[in-house]
């Protein structure tokens, strides 16, 4: 009766009968007028302060604007998959470290996990900027953001790493090594791949997480889209339209990775 | 400058940084659990506007930069007369971000106990409440402790945002800049912050476990 | 005259569960067709027919948990209503033993068996405690009392799931195709407890593609198929001779199937 992905919201309520109907009517109409009250505030808002004048909004209209907006995205998209594949590659090497049979490469990769996952991105970020120059590393700017950001999310990227190891089943290594696969080439051509497989949907969630970090460039002075707003902003004075234009913007993007993310998942469920 | 010099010159501060990262912790993590309840409430309702802005609401916090909302919050929210000191702003961002998750979490712990259970509680004649009360919220909450674990370590990341307005006393993210401000502090200043963040994330990691060895749902 | 007809009511016994005109569909689905049937006090019905045929959802309306288009179900003289707290009511006094068993999975055995006469009858816990070992040591788990369901296997649930529904003392028990899930050589002990079940008097609708056991047990069979009730009669004169063609091909392929 019930389909692969039925959500709670499915199950919880039986079908209503005439009562419920008319309650959910009901709330249904009430909620809309409050929802309605609620935006019409909110614009109310923005014009008594003057925000909806169109000296804020027009340059919206001139695709240089857009083109500045656009340069500032492709940075923040170029610092993203720097530190997304920075992050995979540490973070595989911190899985392979956790589930090594040698002791001390399994504490090393322990506790190298724990600070990654432990210490927030920012404290990352300003080990690159304050710390690291003291003693001659001097860094571009995009590596000031993108090391730090890509050390934060390695911990995690390891933990997933291990869990789709995990998930691929026992059977898989016992066939492999059945037909006389060395240890090594049995991890490496019969389990990973299918680990890589399962952990997809969660490696795009860690990009949103790492797309998300990348705002801090602002901190090292990297041109990205908020540090491009900024330059919007002085241009044309007009600073809440252009960072609440900017959230959007992000919102979006990571919106339809998640979105992303979540179609893939279900149609592998399907699948199953 | 070594570890003694700087703790001698900055022990004080240090703990004073701790104790603010613990307290916003605290109170963000509690905040966010209050409305994450409250929104989840609102996604599970029967009444489709109410469902919408509980979605709308975990989509644009779930998805928006914490450094973006922080700015908004500080720098252009005066635009509309919405004034608030920095620490309010810290603690609305910080709150605002971990309840979309913790939103996220109850969802998905809900969603493990399918359909059958609850069918089963109407047919010995639990009226709706009774279901919710019995069946569906025990084992929400139960499934959902390690998730809640990693949100607490994830609130206490996000209250480092409280390093980018000007606070008394800052926090130990915060404590870094300060201190290479004034003087060198170098990896040491760092590494003693990092410690202190690793071992709250490690303590609070143990805990969670612990709590869930005794509580976990066998499937 | 009309006092004996009256004499005649009160003799001829209300049924327990009434269905009348009842229709269902699921979209442009048609799965129940103007379904008519009544159980009486004591009587163990068994619903067969191929799948698809809708005789799990006509089980599950009984209790509505699937709602109908048309049509009146009435339990005990009293008409199921749509929603409420009456709903919740009427449930409380119809039992129901699905196929995947559905304990409660956070719970205690005993609780399982306890949470309803506690929560919905309002008895005090050491009451249906008390009770609720008598009936599991009645289907055979007393001493898994203190386990949660995972622990058990699937026929242990589902006999623990048949003591849950015992405890609200209900008029009558659902059983919605109550073996299926479960491996071969669990069936026989659930079976076992639903024939001495049917043999204390309870009332039972039963879905099942267990022949032997509606052979045995029914006091009445019922074929389905294309959400209809196609023939209806005791098992002896069911299983021997079929009216419709449905039926005779029906039991033909099970008969190829069970040989």
């Amino acid at each position: 009766m019930n389909g692969v992905n039925t959500s709670i919201r499915d199950i919880l309520y039986e079908e209503p009968g005439k009562k419920a109907r008319r309650r959910i009517a009901i709330g249904t109409v009430i909620s809309l007028l409050l929802l309605v009250v609620l935006v019409l505030m909110m614009i109310r808002r923005f014009y008594d302060s003057g925000q909806l004048d169109s000296k804020y909004w027009i340059f919206f209209t001139k695709s240089t604007t857009w083109k500045f907006l656009g340069k500032g995205l492709l940075g923040t998209v170029e610092v993203a998959f720097a530190s997304g594949a920075l992050a995979f590659l540490m973070g595989l090497f911190m899985m392979l470290g956790r589930i090594s049979s040698f002791a001390v490469a399994r504490i090393i990769s322990r506790i190298l996990i724990e600070f990654s996952r432990g210490v927030p991105t920012l404290l990352f970020i300003y080990f690159f900027f304050l710390a690291a120059p003291q003693f001659g590393l001097k860094l571009p700017a995009f590596w000031k953001i993108s090391i730090p950001v890509a050390l934060s999310a390695a911990g995690m990227v390891a933990e997933v790493l291990r869990s789709g190891v995990n998930a691929v089943p026992k059977g898989q290594t016992e066939a492999a090594l059945s037909l006389g696969m060395r240890k090594n080439s049995v991890f490496f051509k019969i389990i990973f791949p299918q680990a890589l497989r399962y952990v997809v949907p969660s490696m795009i969630s860690e990009l949103v997480i790492v797309l998300k970090d990348t705002t801090f460039a602002y901190v090292v002075n990297y041109a990205d889209l908020m540090q491009n707003s900024r330059v919007l902003i002085s241009n044309y004075d007009a600073l809440l339209s252009v960072y609440l234009v900017a959230a959007v913007i992000y919102i979006l993007i990571n919106y339809i990775l998640n979105q992303i993310s979540v179609a893939i998942t279900k149609h592998r469920n399907v699948a199953s | 400058m070594s570890i003694y010099e700087l703790l001698t010159q900055f022990g004080d501060k240090y703990l004073a940084a701790l104790l603010t990262t613990w307290k916003l912790t605290a109170i963000s993590f509690t905040l966010a659990f209050v409305i994450g309840i409250v929104i989840t409430i609102m996604r599970i309702s029967p009444i489709k506007p109410i469902r919408f802005v509980g979605d709308l609401y975990v989509q644009i916090f779930r998805n928006i930069p914490g450094a973006a909302l922080l700015i908004i919050l500080v720098y252009a929210f005066p635009y509309l007369n919405f004034v608030w000191s920095y620490y309010a702003c810290v603690l609305i961002a910080t709150s605002l971000l971990p309840a979309s998750f913790c939103s996220e979490y109850l969802m998905a712990g809900m969603n493990t106990i399918g359909a059958g259970q609850i069918e089963a509680a109407r047919s010995i004649g639990m009226t709706f409440f009774q279901t919710i009360k019995n069946v569906v919220l025990p084992q929400a909450l139960r499934s959902s402790v390690l998730p809640m674990t990693n949100l607490l370590v994830a609130t206490m990341l996000t209250t480092a945002l409280a390093s980018q307005v000007p606070l008394k006393p800052t926090d130990l993210t915060g404590i870094v800049s300060y201190i290479n401000t004034r003087t060198v502090g170098g990896v040491t200043a760092f590494m003693i912050s990092a410690f202190l963040y690793c071992a709250t994330a490690v303590i609070i990691g143990q805990i969670g476990s612990l709590i869930d060895r005794k509580v976990r749902i066998l499937r | 005259m009309e006092q004996s007809q009256k004499t005649f009511e009160i003799l001829e016994e209300a049924p327990v569960i009434e269905l009348r005109d009842v229709n269902k569909y699921f979209g442009s689905l048609h799965v129940l067709q103007d379904i008519n049937l009544s159980v009486k006090k004591g009587e163990v019905v068994v619903i067969i027919g191929p799948s698809g045929s809708g005789k799990s959802t006509l089980c599950r309306t009984i209790n509505r948990l699937e709602s109908i288009d048309s049509g009146e179900i009435i339990i005990d003289g009293v008409s199921m209503p749509d929603e409420g707290k009456k709903l919740a009511e009427i449930r409380s006094q119809v039992g129901m033993v699905f196929q995947s068993f559905n304990l409660f999975a956070h719970k205690t055995i005993l609780d399982n068996v306890t949470i309803g006469p506690i929560d919905v009858l309002h008895k005090s816990r050491k009451e249906a405690q008390a009770e609720a070992m008598e009936l599991l040591k009645r289907v055979g788990v007393e001493s898994q009392a203190s386990k949660v369901p995972a622990q058990l296997s699937g026929g242990q649930q589902q006999r623990v799931a048949i003591a849950r529904s015992l405890a609200m003392h209900p008029k009558a028990i659902l059983f919605d195709e109550p073996t299926s899930a479960l491996d071969p050589e669990m069936i026989g002990e659930v079976l076992n407890v639903m024939t001495e079940l049917a043999q204390d008097g309870m009332t039972m609708v039963v879905v099942t593609h267990e022949m032997n056991f509606a052979r045995r047990v029914a006091s009445r069979v019922i074929f389905m198929d294309g959400g209809k009730i196609l023939e209806e009669g005791t098992p002896d004169e069911f299983f021997a001779h079929p009216k419709t063609q449905r039926a005779k091909d029906f039991l033909e392929s099970i008969k190829r199937h069970e040989s």
